[in-house]
């Protein structure tokens, strides 16, 4: 609609590609979680227990949990491709 | 097709930051790219945390847009640079419940050529250039990082130095060389610095002329329980007016003696810390300094390292002191020469 105005569009394209989310497994079982605890006071509580859970009630083979170096920072490239590699879900939780 | 109204239709886009902006035009558009030698398609960087791209073009969009002169255009190059530097963290401030905003310290020659204003009435409305500057940054944190209030952004209140947020240093008036100087700048530079901080606090002290005294009271506002100064490693920015440097400098005192003076006074005891506000003990022990979260006399500063302090002169003649608190989050001050437009 802007392009018809005699006005700029203020807005500049987004760097890099849309991003398609992973498609969701039925279910759990056997399943490699990821835990990224991105260092918020808690963080870690909050994902030991819903790792707890999910062992136990929906049968989840083995955790793989990983750290951002701090809450407000980005998680590294490299960080997020390995634990794409090595886990079938991922869960980032905030504490505080 | 009905006439659009260009002030509405920016307004109802969410392009503005909730005022009427200067429409971009073609024209306009031209005229502020005057305000520099630099390449229109020239990338500055990204702006988090939607990745908008912060180019040449447009930043001269938007400070049009926000009202500037085409030779502000050299200060906007200059801060948004800086601004996107990796230390400062933009995209922690960009998504934070906390309500910071990067403020703007311009220094040198050119800064007073365009009309920045450091003296009376510097925090607040009435000064284009102040005004115009600082709207510009803001409304591509908006346009290009998506940061609104509940899109990109989940800040609780937000600030109003998020609708500005650009100062000088009353080099008219200040006893003392600039912060810019005081940091191995020559005075002859344009520099500037960006701090993350909360909105001024102003220490009003009409009673003491002893800086001993003037200073302890300053140092207390510096200490809220609440503020993450207490309980990270923050920046804060320090604005003595004329006069209180003045007292300091009367007393024998240099702007290096203020800013260790005040490092040394600002703090609280882990007792009175531990009385409510923020205080945890893991917080504590996660300090970039020695601290005993068990020991109730243990003392923590409100300053964990001196570069953290901005210590400033601004604001007109009168007894007071701005005081700008910092972030929680991982953001480090920065600060450079920026290019001027001759």
């Amino acid at each position: 609609m802007a392009n018809e105005l005699p006005f700029i569009d203020p807005t500049e394209p987004r760097s890099g590609n849309p991003v398609n989310p992973a498609a969701r497994p039925a279910d759990l079982a056997g399943k490699v979680l990821g835990l990224l605890d991105n260092r918020k006071e808690q963080a870690d509580v909050i994902l030991r227990t819903v790792a707890d859970a999910l062992r136990e009630r929906y049968g989840v083979a083995r955790v793989v949990v990983r750290h951002k170096e701090h809450h407000s920072k980005l998680a590294p490239d490299a960080l997020l491709d390995e634990m794409a590699r090595e886990v079938d879900v991922a869960i980032a939780a905030l504490g505080g | 097709m009905d006439a659009v109204d260009e002030f509405e239709f920016f307004l109802e886009k969410d392009w503005s930051d909730g005022l009427p902006v200067v429409t971009p035009t073609e024209v306009r558009l031209a005229r502020m790219l005057a305000g520099t030698r630099r390449s229109a398609d020239e990338l500055i960087g990204t702006v988090p945390p939607a990745g908008g791209r912060a180019t040449v073009r447009s930043l001269a969009i938007h400070a049009l847009m926000a009202g500037c002169k085409p030779e502000y255009l050299p200060v906007v190059l200059g801060g948004m640079a800086l601004i996107l530097r990796d230390e400062f963290n933009l995209n922690g401030v960009q998504g934070t419940m906390h309500g910071v905003a990067p403020l703007m310290i311009v220094n040198g020659p050119y800064a007073r050529k365009i009309g920045l204003h450091g003296g009376n009435g510097c925090f607040g409305p009435g000064f284009r250039a102040n005004a115009s500057i600082g709207r510009a940054i803001r409304l591509m944190l908006f346009n290009l990082g998506g940061a609104m209030p509940g899109a990109g952004s989940a800040t609780i209140f937000a600030t109003p130095l998020r609708y500005t947020a650009c100062v000088t240093e009353n080099s008219e008036h200040s006893p003392w060389e600039s912060l810019a100087v005081s940091r191995g700048y020559s005075p002859e530079d344009n520099v500037i610095t960006c701090a993350m901080v909360e909105s001024p606090r102003l220490t009003f002290d009409d009673t003491n002329r002893d800086p001993q005294r003037l200073l302890t009271g300053i140092a207390d506002s510096m200490t809220a329980m609440g503020s993450w100064n207490m309980h990270t490693r923050a920046n804060m920015v320090v604005a003595m007016s004329p006069e209180h440097a003045t007292l300091c400098t009367r007393a024998g005192m240099g702007r290096a003696d203020v800013h260790h003076r005040l490092c040394e006074l600002a703090g609280r005891k882990v007792r009175d810390l531990k009385g409510g506000g923020n205080w945890r003990r893991e917080r504590a022990l996660a300090l970039p300094i020695e601290v005993d979260p068990d020991d109730d006399e243990c003392f923590i500063p409100a300053i964990k390292n001196p570069q953290d302090l901005h210590l400033i002169v601004a604001g007109g003649w009168g007894p007071c002191t701005a005081i700008c608190h910092g972030w929680a989050g991982v953001s480090r001050s920065v600060h450079g020469i920026y290019e001027e437009f001759v």
